[in-house]
């Protein structure tokens, strides 16, 4: 069984830098550090499990960007991915989900994966489209909100299980409002958009990390001879910073100061007495 | 702009009932057809839907085409999908307007894909500039925003529930009702029920106060400083966001957010939460909103009443610590050379 796990580079929020560029508009400072985007740890993860509850997986990590979001893939593959794969990009910047899963779609079709694998959502855009597009370009049935998957057992054997090759399908429960959960059965293949907490993601390992470093990574040009960038239809104008919803009264002075300003407020407010 | 905009809002409901993000849709694509020529219909699509229908018609004043499927019991991605692409595509929409729920989520981006349309995820702003119209959405966990264009002929757009609510009273005059039928589509997934989420043992729902950790509580060991603060607060109890509870700091009934709990608390004090949507949509309701983080740029500092921009893992102790002194000096009678200044 071939599963494929999507796995983006992004900003990490603790030490991104947000510059305003030259026509005054935010852009992503040179000093930003980036690392994987949180919710695709889970769903490498949860590739990882499978292959452990199942034997005879392989899993292929993809990214999409630049040169350096290759070091996403030798994290997935130090964490135990088989291989990587880059579709590469020229230069940084804003791709459309639409743009990229028609990329994801094109490398994937054909290949004969079970399950592709993609987070939730990216930290950085937070468009969570990825997953149902690609399932839409491959006529794929897909689920988001993945907080369990589980592959069918064979009847009767005891811990450890062989499974046919070929797996029929997979039971999946989606989170929904509230935290209640849709439980389903989905025939395989199937693209399934993981969501945090679904299981606990590992640290690489060294011996995987060495490992990684060795083995080629299969880089493809991601921008078709076509142009097929200029096919964009949605686009990113520009980043501002957002309004304030409330007074947002900011406490000054020593964080004493802070400290028993706050305590008077909570006090006129009769939250304390 | 006299281009016709001809608009199409698809309803979330579940068991039954309507999900209040359907009439927030209503309202949103209202304010999109911003005057110009055109529709604005309501696609309502399941089994058992007549009364749905009706009710929407009513309430949102919109017209609305009831798409009667058998077998089709509750959303699903499959039916949906296959569905709206009948009833929909090739009829000139500009925009087809989905919740930005865990239904419009996960059939929206599929749709857009399949009409080869634009499609604008978590809008929660919009905005007309010189005949054009932007949507926007928050991006970096709602740090920043980012402003969206779309060119498509149609444009596939989920919106967040909240932000955009209808305006009170009944409209004048009920749309009207349109009905149609399919066959029961059979899909790849077949669905197995719903397990509800376990109720609110942990009283949050009733609590007066709230303190809620978020990731800035830094590690596990941090976690008492929470506790300690809400123990100074009658009626308080101690909640966190998704990723406290992903990491075992807390169990996962005391998660607010739209996967968690809705609360709506007199004094809520966020600790060291970023302030993503997901999140501030759980406890937008509070009254009353205190936040420490130590980055000012913080997006829940500006769903807060009072920013305290602090390490938590300092500012706590140090606010506890002036808490209880303040109140050993009350507490002793006061005797000459013991009286507090101030207050
Ligand atoms: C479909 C879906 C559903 C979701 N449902 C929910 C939900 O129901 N509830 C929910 O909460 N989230 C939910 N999320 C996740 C949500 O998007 C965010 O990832 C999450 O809310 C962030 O949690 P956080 O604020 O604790 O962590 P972060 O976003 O990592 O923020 C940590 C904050 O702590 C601050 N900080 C760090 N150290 C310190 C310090 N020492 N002192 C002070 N401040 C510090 C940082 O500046 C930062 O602002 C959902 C996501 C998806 C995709
Ligand atoms: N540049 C990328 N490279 C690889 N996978 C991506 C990329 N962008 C998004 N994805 C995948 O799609 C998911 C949802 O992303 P998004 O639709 O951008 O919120 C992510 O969690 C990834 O699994």
């Amino acid at each position: 069984m071939k599963i494929l796990v999507c796995v983006k580079y992004v900003p990490d929020p603790d030490h991104v830098v947000f510059h305003a560029s030259e026509n005054g508009r935010i852009v992503i400072g040179e000093m930003s550090e980036f690392r994987m985007n949180r919710f695709d740890e889970f769903a490498v993860e949860e590739a990882l499990r499978i292959r452990e509850g199942k034997g005879d997986v392989s899993i292929d990590v993809l990214t999409i960007g630049p040169a350096r979001s290759r070091d996403v893939l030798r994290r997935a593959m130090g964490m135990g991915a088989d291989s990587g794969v880059h579709l590469e990009t020229p230069v940084d910047g804003y791709i459309s989900p639409m743009t990229k899963a028609a990329w994801i779609a094109g490398y994937a079709n054909g290949k004969g994966y079970s399950l592709i694998l993609t987070g939730a959502m990216s930290e950085d855009m937070m468009n969570a489209q990825v997953g149902p597009m690609v399932a839409a370009f491959l006529g794929l049935p897909c689920a988001t909100q993945v907080i369990q998957t589980r592959l069918p057992s064979v009847q009767g054997s005891s811990s450890g299980a062989v499974l046919p090759d070929v797996c029929p399908d997979i039971y999946v429960e989606r989170e929904i409002e509230g935290g209640s959960r849709e439980m389903m059965t989905i025939d395989l293949p199937a693209v399934l958009a993981v969501q945090t907490g679904i299981n606990e993601p590992r640290y690489p390992s060294l011996s995987n990390l060495l490992r990684a470093n060795k083995q080629e990574i299969e880089i493809i040009a991601a921008a078709s001879p076509e142009g097929e960038a200029s096919g964009e239809t949605d686009a990113m104008v520009e980043m501002v910073m957002p309004e304030k919803n409330r007074a947002g009264m900011h406490l000054n002075g020593s964080p004493s100061e802070k400290a028993e300003q706050l305590i008077a407020i909570l006090r006129e407010k009769a939250f304390i007495s | 702009m006299t281009e016709k905009c001809n608009i199409a809002v698809i309803a979330s409901h579940a068991e039954g009932r309507i999900l209040p993000e359907t009439m927030d849709l209503a309202a949103f694509a209202k304010r999109l057809q911003n005057g110009r020529p055109g529709t604005v219909e309501v696609l309502v699509l399941g089994e058992d839907i007549e009364q749905i229908a009706e009710e929407i018609a009513i309430q949102a004043g919109l017209d609305v085409r009831a798409v009667f499927c058998s077998g089709l019991a509750a959303y699903s991605f499959d039916a949906y999908l296959a569905l709206i692409l009948k009833t929909l595509a090739g009829k000139g929409f500009s925009y087809i307007c989905a919740p930005q729920n865990s239904q419009g989520q996960e059939y929206a981006p599929a749709l857009a894909a399949l009409l080869k349309a634009g499609c604008i995820s978590g809008v929660n702003g919009l905005f007309f500039e010189g005949g054009t119209v932007f949507f926007q959405k928050d991006v970096f966990g709602g740090k920043l925003k980012a402003n969206m264009d779309s060119c498509a002929e149609t444009t596939v757009l989920t919106v967040q529930p909240g932000i955009f609510r209808p305006e009170g009273g009944s409209p004048v005059s009920p749309g009207r009702v349109t009905r149609e039928e399919y066959e029961s589509v059979s899909g790849k997934i077949h669905p197995s029920g719903i397990q509800k989420a376990p109720a609110d043992a942990a009283g949050i729902v009733e609590a007066k106060v709230i303190v809620a950790a978020g990731r800035g509580i830094g590690n596990v060991e941090n976690m008492p400083l929470v506790h300690r603060l809400a123990e100074i607060f009658p009626k308080s109890a101690v909640a966190g966001t998704r990723i406290v509870c992903d990491r075992g700091w807390l169990p996962y009934s005391r998660q607010v957010g739209v996967t968690g709990a809705t609360v709506a608390p007199a004094l809520y004090i966020a600790c060291g939460i970023s302030g993503a949507s997901q999140h501030v949509a759980g406890m937008r309701g509070a009254k009353f909103v205190v936040s420490i983080n130590k980055d000012p740029q913080a997006a829940m500092f500006n769903e807060s009443d009072v920013c305290v921009v602090e390490d938590i893992e300092t500012f706590i102790p140090l606010l506890l610590e002036i808490f209880r002194h303040q109140q050993n000096v009350n507490a002793v009678p006061s005797a000459p050379g013991n009286e507090k200044s101030g207050g």
